[in-house]
């Protein structure tokens, strides 16, 4: 499974993004767009061409599902999106990856850091 | 409005992404607050719909099951062939086509085919009919003469006349000064530029006056009886044969009614017009060359002085230059009367008047269409008299050309033919080729400049492209009936049968060099473009060699013989 999910890395910062936002719960588009606004505290805004772009490929590669529309919304045309396990996957060992680079990144600028004598 | 053109992007977008997420981006469209926010998304559409139609091939079309969610059951098209060419595909054709594209491009330039930006000459082949002429207006056969100038000059122009020239701009400049006969004090000489005669019956007096012809007669019988017994009084075409021959031998026309005397200053002068004419005009500059040196020898060893009178002295300066060129149609020429310089009314194109006249004898004579039948055996036979002009009788001539569509073969009498225009050669040689061909073309040595000729466009409907062809000739058939004859036996389209034809692959006009003296100089060459040559003295050689009387006959049964083998 793992070594599967290592087939997607690493991933664009979109469909981290998209993937991160989706992890907690089931949204829509629109929700993931603000979802990925406030995860980046606004510094990150997604179109939605770009979003359903990257949706799309998520779908086809099947880490994410299309849940469909849900009586009793706002919007009768939104669709939801669901993270798939395989999609968690990904996203787990993503951060991961990410965590290996931030640690080493932290590493290197702890030593790049001029001593004192 | 921001809106609308938001949702038009949308449209625009492939199917397979338009049907999954347009409803959903108009939805965040319509959450959106203010027109920045909506303007960037209008940037974002743009973005996308360039992002899915460039890079996305894979998802330009939706599954079956997409498909049914069609909103508000409107009814769509689409496709359930799932298949999609791949993108390295697309491009591969793409840059197939492009190559195929260019090749074509290339093709089509450098092919022969240029027919489109080609002009036809508007130059006519020399004209037998002409030397007809000229024994005509000794005979004083034409009706009415509608320029009572001298018999003197009437037999100049004559002479002058059977020399043809592209139909542009050429313009006759002569003296006008008709008394001055006896200074000879036009010291420069002057080009005497007659344009070509048109097609027309010897008995008849019509000409189109840029291709004008004398209409003169000598102004009394005994000027008659003073003219030269050479130029003869050939009423038919045989004897205007006759009088080629007898041009061959050396004889010049003249009327001389009155001798001029001429001293070494007069022949100097003459000399020296006539020198600077052939190097200028003369077709073979290295002949031209020989002929001019020889004039001037002869004249330095005193052989000239014997020619004290002006018609003896043409005739030896001829003589001496055919002595070098054996060209036939160079002459020079003696008028008693001063030829004028420049009669205004020839220098001008023809007058309507003058046209409907051609065109009226042109009816008349059904455009010298002699005979249009279908012999046995579904050959098709045409004998013409002439090649007249086709911008006058294209049309009765495409209409028996019509008439011969569904022949098995054809046969060209062209016997009696003296030749035309090269327009009508052109027309005819149509109907011989499905693609345009490439004749001949004409060049021009003063002028130092080529013109082309080729057949039109193919004529829709046309069934003669590809049946054989008979030509017959004899010794009559001349200039463009030559022409005629000899571009299709180039190519290879046609059968020549008869006799060996005149000879005349060169047209000429006269300039004048003085008030008494004009040298006619053949100046343009009609040139094959296969042999690189032309038919200028030799005459074209039929295929079939049998006595023209005989030509029909062998022609019809050749052409018999042809269609059993098919």
């Amino acid at each position: 499974m793992k070594d599967h999910a290592d087939n997607f890395l690493p991933l664009s910062p979109a469909t981290l993004h998209i993937l991160l936002s989706l992890a907690a719960e089931d949204l829509h588009g629109y929700g993931i767009m603000q979802e990925v606004a406030r995860q980046s505290e606004g510094k990150y805004k997604l179109g939605p061409g770009t979003l359903y772009d990257n949706l799309q490929k998520l779908i086809q590669r099947k880490l994410v599902q299309e849940l469909g529309r849900r009586p009793g919304d706002d919007d009768p045309r939104r669709r939801y999106y669901r993270l798939t396990s395989l999609g968690r996957g990904v996203l787990a060992a993503e951060t991961n990856r990410l965590g290996d680079v931030i640690r080493e990144a932290r590493l290197r600028l702890q030593i790049a850091k001029p001593r004192r004598a | 409005m921001l809106r609308s053109f938001y949702r038009c992007l949308l449209r625009l977008h492939p199917s397979g992404f338009r049907q999954r997420f347009a409803d959903e981006m108009l939805s965040i469209f319509d959450h959106s607050v203010g027109r920045p926010a909506a303007v960037r998304l209008l940037m974002d559409a743009v973005v996308s719909l360039t992002r899915q139609w460039t890079l996305r091939p894979e998802f330009w079309h939706e599954g079956p099951a997409a498909q049914q969610a069609a909103p508000d059951g409107v009814p769509s098209f689409c496709s359930l062939d799932p298949f999609r060419p791949r993108t390295g595909a697309v491009i591969q054709g793409l840059l197939l086509s492009t190559v195929l594209f260019f090749l074509i491009c290339f093709a089509i330039r450098y092919s022969g085919v240029h027919v489109l930006h080609v002009r036809i000459p508007e130059a006519r082949f020399e004209n037998q009919q002409s030397i007809r002429q000229d024994s005509g207006a000794a005979e004083g056969s034409f009706e009415k003469p509608t320029a009572l100038r001298s018999q003197s000059a009437a037999a100049i122009d004559s002479s002058v006349a059977n020399l043809s020239v592209p139909a542009r701009a050429r313009h006759q400049d002569q003296a006008s000064d008709t008394q001055n006969r006896a200074s000879h004090s036009s010291a420069t000489p002057n080009a005497q530029r007659e344009a070509v005669i048109p097609v027309a019956k010897s008995q008849t007096k019509l000409q189109k006056k840029s291709v004008r012809s004398p209409h003169v007669s000598p102004a009394t019988p005994e000027a008659q009886a003073q003219l030269q017994p050479d130029m003869g009084t050939a009423a038919d075409q045989s004897q205007a044969q006759q009088l080629i021959s007898q041009e061959a031998a050396g004889t010049t026309v003249q009327a001389a009614s009155e001798v001029g005397e001429l001293d070494g200053a007069a022949r100097d002068r003459v000399i020296r017009g006539a020198v600077a004419d052939l190097n200028k005009y003369y077709v073979d500059p290295g002949v031209a060359q020989k002929m001019a040196d020889a004039l001037l020898v002869h004249e330095k060893n005193g052989d000239d002085d014997v020619a004290t009178d002006g018609a003896a002295f043409a005739d030896l300066l001829t003589k001496q230059m055919r002595d070098i060129s054996h060209d036939r149609y160079l002459m020079m020429v003696y008028s008693a009367v001063p030829t004028p310089a420049n009669p205004p009314a020839l220098s001008q194109a023809p007058s309507n008047e003058e046209v409907a006249l051609y065109r009226k004898e042109m009816e008349r004579t059904n455009c010298s269409i002699e005979k249009l039948q279908i012999l046995p055996h579904n050959i098709g036979y045409l004998k013409f008299n002439q090649f007249p002009d086709a911008s006058i009788c294209g049309t009765r001539v495409a209409a028996a050309m019509a008439s011969l569509n569904h022949a098995d073969a054809i046969i060209f009498d062209l016997r009696d033919n003296p030749g035309g225009y090269a327009n009508m050669v052109a027309l005819i040689a149509t109907y011989l080729f499905d693609r345009p061909t490439h004749l001949n073309d004409f060049y021009d040595r003063g002028e130092n400049s080529t013109e082309q000729s080729w057949t039109l466009p193919p004529v829709p409907g046309n069934r003669l492209a590809d049946k054989p062809v008979f030509v017959l000739t004899s010794h009559s058939t001349f200039s463009a009936a030559e022409g005629f004859s000899y571009d299709l036996k180039m190519l290879k389209r046609a059968t020549l049968v008869g006799e060996t034809t005149s000879g005349r692959g060169h047209m000429g006009m006269g300039h004048r060099i003085d008030d008494h003296f004009t040298i006619r100089v053949p100046g343009v060459k009609v040139v094959n473009p296969i042999s690189n040559t032309n038919w200028e003295g030799t005459g074209v050689e039929p295929d079939v060699k049998v006595r023209s009387a005989e030509a029909l006959k062998t022609a019809r049964k050749l052409a018999e013989k042809k269609l059993q083998q098919n």
